[in-house]
Order: C-alpha cells, then sequence, then structure tokens
C-alpha cells in the first residue's frame, strides 16, 4: 500500500493536530519524539508526517507532495492555492481585520490614499479591492504590524487577531472583520480521488471527534 | 549586458535524450491512436492575436498569457490553450465541413502557472475535439480515447472522473442567486469548502431541499450509484436532463468496458463559461495535478460566427512524463547497438556496411574520430554501446563483444549474407 503523506505547520498548530490524530488511532509517537528526522512514520497505518513552515504547508499539498495538510485559514487565503479544504477544525481560532486609529472608525471610505502594512498582501489586496472596490498601497511587514500606523508608516493595517489586547494597549482599533480564521484540513485534489477511501476514512472519524466536543 | 546568456527563463524547461527519446516516443503512439479513430490533425499558429482568447466571459485570464505586440501596435498572445484555436479554425475555415468533424492536435502551449503544464510555463498539449455533433455517443468516445491514450502512454492506475456542469447551472437558476453569488458559490463549491457554502447558503433563502443537496454537493463523489441517489431529491428539470445525459454517457462507456477508469463528480464545476454539459478530468498516481480535462463546449464555436455543438479533451504530454517517472514505470531509453570503425582501405565498406546495418532497423554509430581500435573500444564502452565492428581492409572484420569480451573474425561478405 502507498503512504499517505501529511504536512503539519509547525508550532502550536502541529501538537493539536497531533492530539487529533491520535484521538483517531493513528500512531503519532514518533512526531512526539525528539527526533531529527524530518520525515516520521506510522508503519501500521502506512502514513508519514513532516513538518514544515505553515506558509509552505498548501504548496506540499498543492503540488501532491503531501496528500493531507493542516493549516490555518489565514495561509490558504494568502497563498490562495489550488486545494481541497474540506474540514474547519475549529482550534487556533482568530480573525482576520483591518485595524487602525479610533479616529478612522465609520470613515475608512472617506480616506483617499489608503497605506496597508500587513504581513498578508493578497488578503489585503483582495479585500480592498474586490471587496470595497478601492485602490491601496500595500506595505508588506514581516512582524510587529501594529507598530506601523503609530509611527506614520500606514494609515491601517490587515492582520490577525486573538484577543485584541495588542491593538487596545496601542490604541488601534478594529475597523472591519475580514474573516474568521481557524485550523483548516487541506486535502491535495488528485489524492482526494485516488484514495478517496483512505482519506475519508481520516476526515470522518476526525469529524466525529470534532461534533464531540 | 549579458548576464543571463547561460540560464533558461522560469517555467522553461531544456528536455535532453532519455526524456526527450520518451517525449516523442509518447507523442508518436498517441499521435498513431488519435489517426487510427479518425481524428485529422492540425497545426495552428504559436502566436495570435489576443482577441480571440479574451473577449465576453474571460475565456482565458489575461494575467495567464505571455503578451507582445506587432508592427501595427496590436496585442499578440502565445498561445494560452489549443482548444479555442480550433474552435476558430472550426468556425472560420471549416464551415462547410461534413458533420461530426474530427480534429486533433499536439503542441506547445504558453501560459503563467498552468496546472495543467504542472507549474510550468511553457507546456505540451495533444488533444481531439469532435464538432457538429451533441450527442452523448460524442462525449463517450472522447472519453474513450482519452482513456486509450492514458493507457497508450504505459499507464495503468488512473481515474477519469465525470460530472454534468448543467446539473450545478438548474440548481443555481432555481435558488435565484445573482450572477455574483453564482460565481461565489462555484469557487466554494471547486474548492470543497464546506464552511464557505454553509455561510453562502445561510445568507440567501433557499428552499430546504435545494439547501441539503447544495451543501451536498462538495461530497457527491464517487462511484456512479450517486446519480440514483441524487435523481430521488432533485426536482430542477435541468438538473434532472444533466443526471439523465451523464448516466447515457455512463451505460455507452460501460460497452465500452472502460467502466472501472471512470467515477463520477457532481461537484466538478470548473471553467463554467467554457463547458457547457459533460465535463471530465483524469487522475494518477505521483502528479498532483490532472492529467486530462475535456468535456462539452457547444458554446465557444458561436464566438468565431458559427453556432456549434462540440466536444474535446485536451492531455498533458509534460505530466505523463511525470507520472511514469513517479511511478517508475519501464520505458526504452535511446541507445547506439553498435559502433563502426575501419582501418585504412576499409572506409568505403564501412559506409557501406553501415547503411545496410541501419535499413535493417539497426542503431548504427560510424567512428569519426582517429580510427584506432583500442580507442574506439575504449570510447564504445564509456558511452554504453556494446558491439565494436572493426573493419580492417575492404574485406577482413573483426566483430567485438565489449560484454562478453568475445571477438570474431568475419568478412564483409559473410556479414551482408
Amino acid at each position: 500500500m502507498r503512504y499517505l503523506t501529511i504536512a503539519l505547520s509547525k508550532g502550536r498548530l502541529a501538537d493539536l493536530s497531533i492530539d487529533l490524530f491520535e484521538s483517531i488511532g493513528i500512531d503519532c509517537s514518533e512526531l512526539k519524539g525528539s527526533s531529527r528526522k524530518l520525515i516520521l512514520k506510522d508503519e501500521a497505518n502506512k502514513i508519514k508526517f513532516f513538518l514544515a513552515k505553515p506558509a509552505d504547508v498548501p504548496t506540499y499539498v498543492e503540488y501532491g507532495a503531501a496528500d493531507i495538510g493542516i493549516v490555518g485559514k489565514d495561509t490558504l487565503l494568502e497563498e490562495g492555492r489550488h486545494l481541497y479544504e474540506v474540514l474547519n477544525l475549529g482550534f487556533a481560532a482568530c480573525k482576520m481585520v483591518v485595524a487602525g486609529p479610533e479616529e478612522l472608525q465609520g470613515k475608512l471610505d472617506n480616506l483617499n490614499n489608503k497605506r496597508v502594512a500587513t504581513k498578508y498582501p493578497r488578503i489585503a489586496r483582495e479585500y480592498f479591492e474586490h471587496k470595497r472596490r478601492e485602490s491601496i498601497e500595500i506595505i508588506k511587514l514581516s512582524g510587529s504590524v501594529e507598530l506601523a500606523p503609530l509611527v506614520g508608516l500606514s494609515e491601517v493595517i490587515v492582520d490577525l487577531v486573538e484577543s485584541g489586547r495588542t491593538l487596545k494597549e496601542n490604541g488601534l482599533v478594529i475597523l472591519d472583520t475580514i474573516s474568521d480564521i481557524s485550523a483548516r484540513l487541506v486535502v491535495n485534489r488528485v489524492s482526494m480521488k485516488m484514495d478517496s477511501e483512505r482519506i475519508n476514512k481520516i476526515i470522518d472519524g476526525i469529524r466525529k471527534q470534532l461534533e464531540k466536543g | 549586458m549579458s548576464k543571463w546568456k547561460i540560464y533558461t527563463p522560469e517555467g522553461v524547461q531544456d528536455i535532453l535524450f532519455d526524456e526527450c527519446f520518451l517525449k516523442r516516443n509518447l507523442e508518436g503512439k498517441i499521435r498513431t491512436l488519435f489517426r487510427t479513430n479518425g481524428y485529422f490533425e492540425i497545426e495552428t499558429p504559436t502566436l495570435e492575436f489576443y482577441d480571440t482568447f479574451c473577449g465576453d466571459g474571460e475565456l482565458t485570464p489575461q494575467e495567464t498569457m505571455f503578451k507582445f505586440f506587432d508592427q501595427q501596435g496590436r496585442i499578440l498572445v502565445l498561445r494560452p490553450d489549443a482548444t479555442i484555436p480550433v474552435a476558430r479554425v472550426a468556425a472560420t475555415k471549416c464551415k462547410d465541413m461534413q458533420y461530426p468533424a474530427r480534429f486533433s492536435y499536439i503542441g506547445n502551449t504558453f501560459r503563467f502557472n498552468e496546472l495543467g503544464g504542472g507549474k510550468q510555463n511553457e507546456f505540451t498539449q495533444a488533444g481531439v475535439e469532435i464538432l457538429g455533433v451533441n450527442t452523448p455517443e460524442a462525449d463517450a468516445e472522447v472519453i474513450a480515447t482519452a482513456i486509450a491514450s492514458i493507457k497508450a502512454a504505459g499507464i495503468e492506475s488512473f481515474q477519469i472522473d465525470i460530472g454534468q456542469v448543467e446539473f450545478f447551472k438548474g440548481l443555481m437558476e432555481e435558488t435565484g442567486l445573482s450572477e455574483q453569488d453564482t460565481e461565489q458559490m462555484r469557487v466554494l463549491i471547486d474548492q470543497k469548502d464546506f464552511l464557505g457554502i454553509e455561510e453562502l447558503v445561510g445568507r440567501h433563502e433557499i428552499r430546504g431541499d435545494l439547501r441539503d443537496l447544495i451543501l451536498e454537493l462538495p461530497r457527491l463523489f464517487g462511484c456512479t450509484d450517486i446519480i440514483d441517489r441524487v435523481e430521488k431529491v432533485t426536482f430542477n428539470k435541468r438538473s434532472l436532463a444533466a443526471l439523465a445525459n451523464l448516466r447515457n454517457v455512463l451505460e455507452i462507456l460501460d460497452d465500452y468496458e472502460l467502466s472501472k477508469y471512470v467515477s463520477i463528480d457532481l461537484g466538478m464545476v470548473q471553467s463554467l463559461n467554457y463547458y457547457t454539459g459533460i465535463i471530465f478530468r483524469g487522475f494518477t498516481y505521483g502528479v498532483g495535478f490532472p492529467l486530462i480535462s475535456g468535456g462539452r463546449y457547444d458554446s465557444l464555436m458561436g464566438k468565431f460566427g458559427k453556432s456549434c455543438p462540440a466536444t474535446g479533451f485536451s492531455l498533458g504530454i509534460n505530466l505523463i512524463m511525470m507520472a511514469i517517472d513517479r511511478q517508475k514505470i519501464e520505458v526504452e531509453k535511446p541507445c547506439v547497438g553498435s559502433l563502426v570503425c575501419y582501418g585504412k582501405g576499409g572506409r568505403k565498406v564501412a559506409f557501406k556496411l553501415c547503411e545496410v546495418l541501419r535499413s535493417q532497423g539497426m542503431t548504427v554509430e560510424l567512428a569519426v574520430m582517429d580510427n584506432d581500435i583500442e580507442k574506439s573500444k575504449k570510447y564504445a564502452s564509456g558511452k554504453g554501446i556494446d558491439g565494436v565492428i572493426y573493419i580492417l581492409d575492404s574485406k577482413n572484420i573483426e566483430l567485438y563483444n565489449l560484454k562478453t569480451g568475445e571477438i570474431t573474425k568475419t568478412s564483409i561478405d559473410e556479414l551482408l549474407r
């Protein structure tokens, strides 16, 4: 039998994913060890795992290098890959928002030239150009995006917000919510067809686990 | 100013020796298959006007095309697709042809990041089109030909998914969703984004049974009894007609004895502004992208001035090669059987011998370095040539079998007998 390959996003998502796979009877002991091996196996179920940078998970799945992946919706939106998004795993929940200084509340439309600082240029562009039908200037940053409006680098930001504390402490407010974000199970389009039986078994197993709560 | 001279641009590749040999073989096998099925091959230009591919309904998104200008300032593109030029030719130059007309093509197409090329920008496509009839027989034949071409390439484990776009269109018509919402729904279903579909459905007032069916749509793939199940819960006439048509095509494929390769996907809804009926895709192991895509496109030719039903498929040769490589399928490799070298006075005989051996279908390389037997043997073994034929003079010949080390002495008369 062919191995099914599962790509996990490094970090917190990986730990939560491992719990989920263990709950449906997949052996993840190799994953939990401190091994330096890049590819880990569950020989009994013929499943291979690897950990990848979250932003790369959709790429592995799109090309079929992994059959299944677990990744945040934010990454999926930003990467815009061709794959099947089959399950909302619910965990790692947060929101993708437009945020800015209080005085812009309700006045986003009046702002002529908008500079938008973000780690997610594609999501920001999609939102402003397609939903609001506005042209914007994207300023790509790689972290601490909240800083940008404070030092005059941009008018607004597009970023992930979990509790909203960082925004609040820096005098920023949510101006609009773009999308709810959480971890998703994604499947390669060809694998879904060629190995539908095994993949559906995993999907159904996880779905049942999620329903149990 | 020449810092790029040793590179090739992104998304294009040199195809060398073994790969090129395989590619030409595949193209040859597929061409033979098309010819024996009565398809006549056509070749359309690599360059075409931008207008051919754009226009209403965005056949090809403009950002996926390679564009430049001709001397009059008109926009040209590198052919991004092979079917549209066929439709152009058929509607303008073959208007009075007897139908059904069968066309085939094998050629390179160019697109930025196209999935059908395995993310390459230049890729070879082979395909057929049947023009002038809208019958399930024509749709089934196109699918059967698609299956035969994958098999001709030596790939045995693959799957063809068949859908019918009218099923989706009928359901959407009944919901009364706006064009924009319908397009959003199409994208969500194409991505099997269950959550997104639920959210979109929730925003509109849709009758209960219809809503359940739409929510179910991305899951409606697999074996053919899905049709029976869905038929019982579908009330839209257009959708029911689509299911009946699909069933009809499957029955024909069953008589072709191809049912084992076929499954159903009612949630297959890509390129709806192009396809008008049966739609299908082919998959295999080791390639993350569909190898084959095709279907019925009855409104495309109308764009070029003559409405005419049509159905066809195209297959990515590069993806077939990728599958052969990943699935470790044995393929023939280019090789040279013998090296002919000659001593003083043997030249004329050597040329004659080469001619005779080649006419018998052998691959023979003629030594063009200095004709020293030891050097020739060394060269031959380095290149994996197993036999060396050494022509000493106009009569005497020595045959070296480098594999066994055997040396046979003979004469030209004996060898040619």
